[in-house]
């Protein structure tokens, strides 16, 4: 059984989806991450254990993305080979066998329609069983601040690519700890650093997709 | 390239330039390397991925471009400013040094059309590779682009006995993305098929908007990377990889 487990967190490493997937080319024909979560449910294996798998398996690709060994297409691989899992563990959340370690509200901030970095980090905490509430790209502040009323106890994440939007981003910080001074905020984007949240009063700053699910992790850890 | 291509006067000054798909120099390998990948390391897949996307975007590109040539001047007190058709700029010192011995300016904007954003969106849900990298070839066709109106300005200005400078655009270089609104108040409405939203951000988004110095003092830099703040920048990796291998870099 425990074979199966691997399974998963192998196809979620290497991006195999399913059978019909012809990626990766040296897995091709082969079953995938659909498959193997169907077959480990069918045998038993617990909601809780797949999801462990899903999480190694997205952190091994993240770790190989964090030494430039692989890059976007195959983070976003690996991401839908764990949504296909994820699929089939859609039944144990609903039914509360399964409950998320928390809520993620994310969005790219106000003049920022940049949303490849924010779906990778979607993806990437979803995997790792927090419940996320994607708010989009060009997302105001108020926004943001509706979203934490909706969702008490929330972690919310901000993202930006432009150096530009920086200034919306650190405006939406103030709000949010004006507002719900609790709230743990984290930011993300290629003009950041961790210099640069601590200035805006950003509780946490995430360099990559694998930095927001570790800081999570502390967070879930720590409450 | 330093060819013109027919252009049209739409009054007041503004010019469209006609310049089809085939017009652009869209550099496949440049987009290979923008994505990270290394001459040859791409997966087989996503390079199969990539030639769709590139079949897509020479369909689904509807490719317009054009400029308003402009009075350019500084502002003394503000060194960071410069006044562009009439409207003051703060665009920051690395623009306004750019354009500091400027007479005139191109305001120009240019787009490839909403339909290749459009697909890009709605190959996301179910293949988030593909529409990545659909992504990537909808910004290099519309770096391409502006990179060919950028020439085209260059001929045309060269008839007068006129240099250009790089082109710089609103959101790089410290300048701040709101300051689009001023620039395009000095076109017409919904010029080349571009709207601004609240943001200040194009619609179509694969669109590039900017400034361009013209004079006859002016100096075209080869290499943008090395007066700009931003360290963590895709470009400046890409730049970097092909200084490190021999490639040479590209100067917008």
């Amino acid at each position: 059984m425990s074979d199966l487990v691997d399974q998963i967190g192998s196809c979620i490493e290497r991006g195999k989806v399913n059978l019909a997937s012809p990626y990766p080319k040296d897995l091709k024909g082969q079953e995938g991450a659909d498959e193997y979560a169907r077959q480990a449910i069918a045998a038993g294996i617990g909601p809780e254990r797949i999801l462990g798998a899903c999480n190694d398996g997205m952190q091994r690709i993240g770790a190989k993305f964090g030494r430039g060994e692989a890059f976007v297409p195959e983070l976003l691989m690996a991401a839908k080979a764990m949504n296909a899992v994820m699929a089939h563990l859609k039944p144990f959340f609903a039914a509360g066998t399964v409950k998320p370690k928390g809520q993620f509200v994310l969005g790219t901030v106000a003049g920022d329609l940049h949303d490849i970095g924010k779906n990778l980090v979607s993806m990437v905490v979803a995997g790792n069983g927090w419940e996320v509430v994607d708010l989009g790209v060009d997302v105001k502040p108020a926004k943001f601040l509706d979203a934490v009323r909706s969702h008490p106890g929330c972690v919310v994440g901000l993202s930006a690519l432009l150096t530009t939007t920086m200034g919306n981003m650190a405006a939406t910080v103030k709000e949010i700890k004006a507002q719900f001074p609790s709230t743990v905020v984290i930011v993300g984007g290629a003009p950041l650093s961790a210099e640069a949240a601590a200035q805006m009063g950003a509780d946490g700053y995430a360099p990559d997709p694998q930095g927001a699910a570790a800081f999570l992790a502390q967070f879930a850890a720590a409450a | 390239m330093s060819t013109a291509l027919p252009q049209f006067d739409r009054g007041h000054g503004v010019c469209e330039v006609a310049i089809g798909f085939g017009d652009l120099e869209i550099d496949r390998a440049a987009v290979v390397e923008v994505m990270g990948y290394r001459a040859g390391a791409m997966p087989e897949h996503f390079g199969e991925l990539l030639d769709a996307a590139l079949a897509q975007a020479a369909t689904l590109s509807v490719v317009r471009a054009g400029y308003l040539l402009v009075a350019a001047g500084r502002v003394d007190e503000r060194p960071g400013a410069v006044v562009l058709g009439g409207t003051v700029f703060s665009t920051q010192k690395i623009v306004a040094g750019a354009l500091l011995r400027a007479e005139r300016a191109a305001v120009f904007t240019c787009s490839i059309g909403p339909a290749m954003e459009e697909w890009t969106r709605a190959m996301m849900p179910d293949d988030p590779a593909l529409g990545y990298i659909a992504d990537a070839v909808g910004s290099a066709v519309a770096e391409a682009l502006a990179d060919r109106l950028h020439d085209h300005i260059g001929v045309q200005m060269a008839r007068h006995g006129w240099r250009i400078t790089n082109r710089y655009s609103p959101g790089y270089c410290n300048w701040s993305v709101a300051e689009q609104h001023r620039l395009f108040a000095l076109l017409p409405p919904q010029f080349c098929g571009i709207t601004l939203g609240e943001s200040a951000l194009m619609h179509p988004m694969k669109s590039v908007s900017g400034v361009i110095g013209v004079g006859t003092a002016v100096t075209h830099a080869d290499y943008l990377c090395d007066v700009c703040g931003v360290r963590d920048c895709t470009y400046r990796a890409f730049h970097a990889g092909r200084a490190a291998h021999g490639a040479g870099g590209a100067a917008r």
